[in-house]
């Protein structure tokens, strides 16, 4: 039962309290179209009212995208020939658009038919669906629709060893409802990927009339105290335990199915973990890489998200990434926190974690002359640079560390280097090596670059 | 024998009054006699893709000798030079003779001849401003994405000042639904349901509608009967798509704008981003040859490297575009079946092993005359 179905219908719009939640008033009435129930303000004739029973509700939840697929299963009694049913959602932030009426079973089906949904003028947040039925009885009908407001995000917690050879790391998905309405007892479907919309439902849902405003006091508390019974019970032996997350692809997507039932009244956020896995053998590597990186000589921290790693399950999601070293003793040392973008299965994952104090790069031009110069009319029309640069990077860390610099050159240019540089690309050049423990390299290149008509 | 019948067309009264008003005395100076002769069809034409046609019957009681029909449409949104008013029998002996417009005013009259006391029925068009349509659709893509359930809604708003307590809607597909609707209202109507419509799906990398680069899911109807449509031209709408999740329910998975599809064209839908296929591009050479004074030659490598992290092979469609004169190269990737649309455009198509296995793609050309 929905509770707030106690609520008597009057005529301010179904029963709605104004300024309070929004569809856990909404009332679905009932009768023969011959009843010319719409064209009257919306008087809800009490011999055609029912408040029939929320029997479930499915949560799909987008993180692409502000947008929630609600669909609710209602039992309703119907008369044979035209029946009007009306829903109407005040204080919400649902899309008008996408509110859809669908008879489940096949029973339902074949006796029921919606020949028409109607968008009386009088109100822009109530439709009016006309039900052919051919076969009168009570029959389950799902009652669907997108609703702003409803988020949930990927995040992560790693916890390096304290060489950094490998990282413990945990995931977790956190739902967010700041929708207007307390979705209770939900099954709830997260959806990892990025869908196409064309236009955002929070303006289709006419922005500013929801966000459970001025919700009263004593209705806080009542959903404070729910909140707090909340438990994962186990019945064989009375401990509770962590929810499961099921996981499975559907078109290019993934879909998160979160064990049970969830309530999440509203602005209440709530985290579950998806997964833990220790011990994920990592590698790291300084990078001087602007195209990716920045312009920093940067510690990157890479493992690869397959079974090798301990890993390879699933994708994993974009989100925060919380970084911490262990210290010693069970003590955490904080690393930094950054955002990671969607990593398929089978991919690389580089996290950027920054500079580091004990691997440094410091570049220098040695050198600068111009040559080959040109004039026309008395005017200088083409010139030649020669550039001389060093390059040294140190590691004052007690363990041999990777490092890969690229160097990117603009123009018309030539590259010289005794080191063993590779081509990245057109304009840049690369070189990885090895960095022994507490020892440094310099590296020198020469970059040469016409100008004017020197230019090739 | 002059008689007058007076047609109204009041903001809030309804269609069903257009011809007559509820009063049987005269409205206003001009009118010496109104009758009420009933309402028998309205019907509301959208087959213009702009304009809605308007038509009513009506049978009007004559007099032998001139009649004179007023009528009027304050409030209303009726395109005053549209209006077309006849006799509904073709060999009537019934004349219109002729059309008068009052000054300042939302009224006609007509002046009618008639050969004898009788009763005719006659048919008024007009159209009609402010009465807005919309289509949509809604597609349930099956588990496997080889077919899908295609419904197609029509969608009508009445801000025209009239009220149709009754009405033909006609689609611009000829699919007519009677419905009342008042003014202000909207209505939505399923008008086409297509199952086992098979759908295919592309993995498309097009800079120009997806500027990062990110590779898009696309699904391509093809608007034929072998197809599962091929009945009507599909009007521009938003398309909402779900799938069979295979576990007795659907899930959104997104939604675009349907283009206008005539009968034998193809529509395409852009779904999501395909998050597991990544393009990496790199140019791998650029450099100006072929010098002459300030005309220039240049040689280019485009090189991408692809990886389909999924479990199975996919088919990646790069859409690549160089602009001006140029001339692709004989070591490009796939040179011998390479598609060039137009002068700008060139599509490739490249298998892509499952699990990340990296194929590339080398696209190597040459931009002629330059300056």
């Amino acid at each position: 039962m929905n509770r707030y179905d106690q609520y008597p219908a009057t005529n301010n719009q179904f029963g709605a309290i104004p300024g309070q939640l929004g569809i856990g008033y909404w009332l679905l009435v009932i009768g023969c179209a011959a009843v010319a129930l719409i064209s009257s303000p919306l008087a809800a004739k009490e011999e055609l009212v029912t408040l029939p029973e929320r029997e479930s509700v499915q949560l799909t939840i987008y993180n692409s995208e502000d947008l929630t697929l609600v669909r609710e299963r209602r039992q309703l009694t119907f008369k044979e020939g035209d029946n009007r049913i009306q829903f109407s959602w005040a204080n919400t932030l649902i899309d008008p658009t996408s509110v859809e009426f669908q008879p489940v079973g096949k029973d339902a089906q074949d006796a029921l038919e919606v020949s028409d949904t109607s968008y009386p003028a009088e109100s822009h947040q109530m439709l009016i669906w006309t039900v052919t039925c051919a076969k009168p009885a009570g029959y389950t009908v799902e009652i669907s629709y997108f609703t702003s407001g409803i988020s949930w995000s990927a995040e992560y917690t790693g916890l390096l060893s304290n060489d950094e050879s490998s990282m413990d790391i945990s995931s977790y998905v956190t739902i967010h409802n700041r929708s207007g309405e307390e979705y209770e007892n939900a099954q709830v479907r997260l959806v990892v990927g990025v869908i196409h919309l064309v236009e955002r439902i929070i303006d289709l849902a006419q922005p500013g009339q929801g966000g459970g405003r001025g919700m009263p006091q004593d209705k806080w508390r009542e959903l404070e105290d729910m909140a707090e019974d909340e438990t994962n019970e186990d019945p064989a032996d009375g401990m509770a335990r962590p929810k499961e997350i099921q996981k499975a692809g559907l078109s290019e997507y993934y879909i998160y199915t979160v064990e049970g039932k969830e309530t999440v009244p509203n602005q209440w956020s709530k985290r579950l973990k998806s997964f833990t896995v220790a011990g994920v053998p990592m590698k790291t590597v300084y990078r001087l890489e602007p195209a990716k990186f920045g312009p920093h000589f940067t510690k990157v921290l890479e493992f690869v998200n397959d079974e090798d790693h301990k890993l390879g399950k699933e994708p994993l999601p974009d989100g925060i990434i919380r970084l911490y070293r262990d210290a010693g003793e069970g003590r955490l040392s904080y690393m930094g926190v950054l955002n990671s973008k969607y990593i398929p299965k089978g991919d690389e994952v580089k996290i950027n974690v920054g500079p580091d104090a004990e691997c440094t790069l410091q570049q220098k031009r040695t050198s600068f002359r111009k040559k080959d110069l040109s004039f026309r009319d008395g005017w200088l029309v083409g010139w030649t640079h020669v550039e001389e640069f060093e390059l040294k990077v140190r590691n004052f860390r007690g363990r041999d560390v990777e490092v890969e610099i690229h160097r990117g050159m603009m123009g018309d240019w030539d590259f010289d280097s005794e080191d063993d540089w590779e081509k990245h690309d057109a304009s840049t050049r690369k070189i990885h090596f090895t960095l022994k423990v507490n020892s440094e390299r310099t590296l020198k290149l020469t970059v040469t670059t016409r100008n004017g008509t020197n230019t090739k | 024998m002059n008689k007058r019948l007076l047609l109204t067309l009041a903001g809030a009264a309804a269609i069903s009054s257009v011809i007559g008003i509820a009063k049987p005395e005269p409205v206003n100076a001009r009118i010496k006699l109104a009758t009420l002769p009933d309402k028998e069809a309205v019907v509301v034409r959208f087959d213009h893709p702009h304009q809605v046609l308007v038509e009513e019957e009506r049978t009007i009681t004559l007099q032998k000798g001139v009649n004179t029909i007023d009528f009027s449409w304050a409030g209303t949104n009726i395109d005053k030079g549209s209006i077309v008013f006849r006799p509904v029998a073709a060999d009537t002996k019934v004349e219109i003779l002729s059309t008068s417009y009052p000054p300042g005013e939302a009224a006609l009259t007509w002046s009618i001849s008639s050969p004898d006391a009788r009763s005719e029925k006659f048919r008024l068009s007009y159209l009609m401003a402010n009465i807005q349509r919309e289509t949509d659709y809604r597609a349930i893509v099956s588990n496997d994405e080889k077919t899908l359930s295609f419904k197609h809604y029509f969608k009508i708003r009445n801000w025209s000042g009239g009220t149709f307590d009754s009405a033909d809607f006609i689609t611009r597909d000829g699919k007519t639904f009677e419905k009342g609707l008042d003014q202000g209202e909207a209505k939505r109507v399923l008008v086409n349901k297509w199952d086992g419509v098979k759908l295919t799906k592309e993995y498309v990398y097009d800079l120009t509608r997806q500027y990062e680069g990110k590779v898009m899911t696309d699904y391509v109807l093809k608007n034929t009967k072998d197809m599962g449509l091929g009945a009507i031209p599909l009007e521009y709408g938003k398309v909402r798509i779900y799938q069979d999740d295979g576990k007795g329910t659907t899930a959104f998975t997104g939604e675009d704008w349907g283009q206008f599809t005539p009968i034998g064209d193809d529509m395409r839908l852009n779904i999501g981003i395909a998050q597991d296929i990544k393009v990496e591009f790199k140019k791998m050479v650029n450099n100006v040859e072929n010098r002459r004074g300030n005309v220039y030659d240049t040689n280019e490598v485009d090189e991408y490297e692809i990886k389909n992290f999924k479990d199975s092979e996919a088919t990646l469609i790069l859409v690549l575009r160089v602009q001006g004169e140029w001339e692709m190269q004989k070591d490009s990737s796939g040179y011998e079946s390479f598609e060039r649309e137009d002068n700008e455009t060139i599509k490739f198509k490249v298998k892509c092993p499952a699990k990340g296995e990296p194929v590339k793609l080398k696209f190597h050309y040459k931009r002629l005359n330059n300056w």
